[in-house]
């Protein structure tokens, strides 16, 4: 079609951003294809033969209609829905500010309430664009502390005495004057929580505390746990703003290696190369109730290989 | 909790119950097999057994009253790695063979830190050689559970003799296969000296059926029954094996355990005596023992746990196995 239009190879070849030669292989790959010459080379400018002059119109429709698809494509992914995997109990009116600074900048967000693990696969498989993911908080670029929810003291305001951390050990049953009736309270933790890492850390952290590990259950349906903490026969590991919406008394885990650790992560995709938009990881970051942290925080414990002789492996007593 | 480990073993003709669900708690995985000479002494074995279940705990329990010979328990014939209680059979035989004339009490033994066993108490945990005599390394291993006094001991009367005047004795249940140092040395051969990295692969090989640290693996431990042991202590106490100065010195020194926290902590008053030996190692918490009463009545208990936890201190499981123990003595006694 260039070639034709410009009578010359040459200029053809510039037009199309291509070298000469490459063009003139290509038109001689069509004129094989067709069984005749399309241009006639003999004289000094080049002419275009009966059979080219025939097919110029056909060509020219293919053409249009490559580019018309070529259109269609793009609009059609610059409309996509990019679908973001959140957990479940995040701030509404943070999530609603995401939705409206996707749009400023011209993505459509979808908002997905999904367990941990749901979200690492969505990603994975290409059905999320964005996701909140779990990771440990000592290496995590969100972390959002965890505590234990009980059911709210009478004339308590939330405040005081209520903000101190909790250790584990508090939570081995009293004995002598202090001891309660009937069965301690079991501890609950979500399905945000039902991930590998923390559950083998937590359940770790309440052997190491002297609380038998048949005290700490998987909530299932947050209602439900909700409901016995409210009445006093349980305790919920959550989130503050989580317990706070209930009205329940909540205090900070003082083990911050149980704390919640996020970062925001995009699909591995060839476009964009896994890059998410800071605008939306500040906003997730906050829907999710974090505070961004610094790298090498609190690690899970003393390290091991110091020689007191009463921590090794023999038999006692 | 953790799966696997099993026992079916009953006492030849005691009733077995295993119909009934647990009283309280949560039931045991798999239901222990349970032994007890009517329906209330099954009740509390029942009762025990879910009680220890709900803390993560499994093992075994036997409680014979030595005059009546009424008993409860479970899973008492499951053979069991026995940690420290291996030295009550140990301190038998050394008794006997001094008692014998083929070994002298004051005979002196020099234990040098630098050769001897690790442990957390006694001349293990002395930082310079020391010499003590053959009598009082018994009074160390069995009051402090001293594993260096153990071993000097099994230096005089070696491994194989202690496991054939076991035999001997018709007490094949109890196996004596190694020193007490070879706990420490296959649990630091897998897993270095990191006791939690140890305590961990314990726990992991409950569920598995196979044992990466080797004294934990009952064909190839210091092993026994809760069957076995009771029978021990039951013909110690009524003078039925070894020689009467052998099995005296014995119950002597049981009495002077210095550790409380078990079998002990629900049987202390000034009218009853414990004498016990308790057993510790990684997820095993043991205890044996006979609690006598100024009435003239004994029992003889053992208790053979295996935690699920992983923790190296678990007091409410100490104190399991102590409330197991009273409740045992006083339905027993009626």
């Amino acid at each position: 079609m260039a070639t034709a239009d410009e009578s010359s190879f040459s200029r053809a070849a510039d037009r199309l951003g291509i070298a000469q030669p490459l063009l003139s292989r290509r038109i001689k790959t069509l004129e094989e294809h067709f069984g005749g010459s399309l241009f006639d080379r003999s004289r000094r400018q080049i002419a275009t033969t009966e059979l080219g002059v025939l097919l110029l119109p056909y060509a020219r429709d293919v053409l249009d209609r490559a580019q018309r698809l070529r259109q269609a494509a793009n609009s059609a992914r610059r409309s996509r829905v990019r679908a973001v995997g959140v957990p479940a109990d995040c701030s509404p009116v943070a999530l609603a500010r995401a939705l409206r600074a996707g749009a400023e900048h011209g993505i459509t967000l979808g908002i997905r309430e999904l367990p941990p693990l749901e979200r690492v696969v969505g990603l994975a498989e290409g059905a999320l664009g964005y996701a909140l993911v779990r990771v440990p908080p000592e290496g995590a670029a969100h972390r959002v502390p965890l505590g234990l929810a009980s059911a709210p003291v009478p004339g308590d305001g939330g405040n005081g005495a209520a903000r101190r951390t909790v250790h584990l050990e508090e939570l081995r049953p009293r004995r002598g004057r202090a001891a309660g009736p009937g069965a301690p309270p079991p501890v609950l933790f979500l399905t945000e929580d039902q991930v590998p890492c923390f559950e083998d850390r937590l359940y770790r952290a309440a052997a190491r505390a002297g609380l038998p590990e048949s005290r700490i259950r998987p909530a299932g349906a947050g209602a439900t746990a909700l409901a016995e903490t409210l009445a006093g026969s349980a305790l919920l590991l959550c989130a503050e703003p989580f317990a706070r919406q209930h009205g329940a008394r909540w205090r900070p885990l003082a083990d911050r290696a149980l704390h919640r650790g996020y970062d925001v992560n995009a699909a591995p995709g060839r476009d964009r190369a896994g890059a998410v938009p800071d605008w939306l990881t500040t906003l997730l970051a906050s829907a999710v109730g974090a505070a961004p942290v610094r790298r090498g925080g609190p690690g899970p414990g003393p390290a091991p290989g110091d020689e007191d002789v009463r921590a090794r492996p023999a038999a006692r007593g | 909790m953790v799966p696997g480990g099993t026992g079916d073993g009953t006492a030849g003709g005691s009733p077995v119950n295993t119909a009934r669900s647990a009283p309280t708690g949560t039931a045991p995985a798999h239901p222990p097999a349970y032994v007890g000479d009517d329906r209330a002494l099954l009740d509390v074995a029942e009762a025990i057994a879910a009680d220890w279940a709900a803390l993560g705990v499994r093992g075994s329990f036997l409680a014979r009253h030595l005059d009546t010979r009424e008993q409860l328990g479970f899973d008492i014939e499951v053979p069991t790695p026995l940690a420290s209680v291996v030295k009550v059979p140990l301190a038998l035989v050394v008794l006997d063979r001094i008692e014998e004339g083929g070994l002298d009490p004051a005979h002196p033994v020099t234990v040098d830190p630098g050769t001897s066993s690790v442990g957390p108490t006694g001349l293990a945990a002395f930082r310079y050689p020391a010499t003590v005599a053959v009598g009082d390394l018994l009074a160390l291993m069995l009051s402090v559970s001293d594993n260096a006094a153990a071993d000097a001991l099994l230096g005089l009367v070696p491994v194989a003799d202690v496991d054939a005047r076991l035999r001997a004795w018709g007490c094949g249940g109890i196996r004596m296969r190694h020193r007490m140092n070879h706990l420490y040395e296959c649990a630091a051969g897998a897993a270095g000296n990191d006791f939690s990295l140890a305590l961990e692969l314990a726990v992991r090989d409950e569920g598995a059926g196979r044992h990466t640290i080797g004294t934990l693996d009952p064909a190839h431990a210091n092993a026994g029954s809760a069957a076995a042991l009771v029978g021990l202590l039951e013909r110690v106490w009524c003078d039925g094996i070894a020689g009467p100065g052998a099995t005296a010195e014995l119950r002597r020194l049981m009495g002077l355990q210095v550790f409380t926290q078990r079998l002990a902590s629900e049987l202390r008053t000034d009218t009853l005596r414990w004498s016990g030996k308790t057993g510790t190692f990684l997820h095993l918490r043991h205890e044996i023992g006979v609690v006598e009463a100024e009435s003239g009545e004994r029992v003889a208990i053992a208790a053979l746990t295996r935690a699920g936890r992983r923790a190296g201190l678990a007091p409410d499981i100490d104190l399991a196995i102590g409330v197991a123990g009273r409740e045992a003595f006083e339905a027993l006694r009626r």
